[in-house]
């Protein structure tokens, strides 16, 4: 893989992790009601930006290189995700949580390997 | 502000399997592996393209498998959205890795492809997996 693809790869799933941190912000806020909801469309539309940014990346990447290249990385972006949701949303994980995640993350790995 | 956020209780979803958030990510895992062999299909056609706009993704639009694929990412988009309300993230997105079961299930069902041993082994790491993050929501749900 040339350097381009690898930098667009991180731009990708850099945009990925923001993305879904506004959207479960965004649906947070809505849920908080009336006044303290407000501003909650706001933060989903920077939300669907970030996904349309990430979107576009992973489409242009995936006409270069084998979906099944691109796979090992779509197993482990979860434990982006979950450390991103842990420092930005404080987010807590139980024991089981965490083996949960681990657990799919090395299947995902097995499955795209064979 | 952020960490009222964080702290207020996650709501109640409607009675019925359909709003069933767990139903919800299963939908939008479904939809997404979809969504993902029609953009596969989609962006093979401007493979051979290699302006700028290819690689930034643009040029895939031109193809009707692209806009199907794109249908798709919409429909998973909004049963996602639903999802979140009710569970935290990091637990929700590593649920949607369930959908590395059903693309090589798939691809042995209806394509009579071979699932290999370590295939296979990936496979039950990924329920194992799934019935370990299903439990901590079990388990954290007794508590409150």
């Amino acid at each position: 893989m040339s350097p381009t693809i690898w930098f667009l790869l991180v731009v990708s799933q850099l945009a990925l992790v923001v993305g879904q941190i506004y959207l479960k912000r965004a649906m947070s806020r809505r849920e908080l009601g009336e006044e303290k909801a407000r501003g909650w469309m706001g933060i989903l539309v920077a939300g669907i930006a970030a996904m349309t940014v990430w979107f576009l990346l992973w489409l242009g990447v995936m006409s270069r290189i084998d979906l099944s290249k691109l796979m090992p990385l779509e197993g482990i972006s979860p434990l982006f995700i979950v450390l991103g949701a842990t420092v930005f949303l404080h987010e807590r994980l139980n024991w089981r949580g965490w083996a949960g995640v681990v657990l799919t993350c090395i299947g995902v790995l097995l499955v795209s390997a064979s | 502000m952020h960490d009222q956020l964080a702290a207020a209780a996650l709501p109640k979803p409607a009675p019925g399997f359909f709003w069933n958030p767990f139903f919800q990510i299963f939908l939008a895992v479904i939809l997404t592996a979809a969504a993902q062999i029609l953009l596969k299909v989609g962006a093979s056609g401007s493979a051979t393209d290699h302006s700028a706009w290819s690689l930034l993704g643009v040029s895939e639009l031109g193809d009707g498998w692209t806009w199907l694929g794109i249908l798709a990412f919409v429909a998973s988009f909004g049963s996602w959205l639903y999802a979140l309300r009710f569970l935290p993230l990091g637990l929700a997105f590593s649920l949607t890795n369930g959908v590395h079961i059903f693309v090589p299930l798939g691809s042995w069902y209806f394509l009579h492809e071979h699932i290999s041993l370590l295939r296979a082994s990936g496979i039950l790491l990924i329920i194992i997996g799934i019935l370990f993050l299903a439990q901590s929501v079990a388990k954290a749900e007794e508590k409150v």
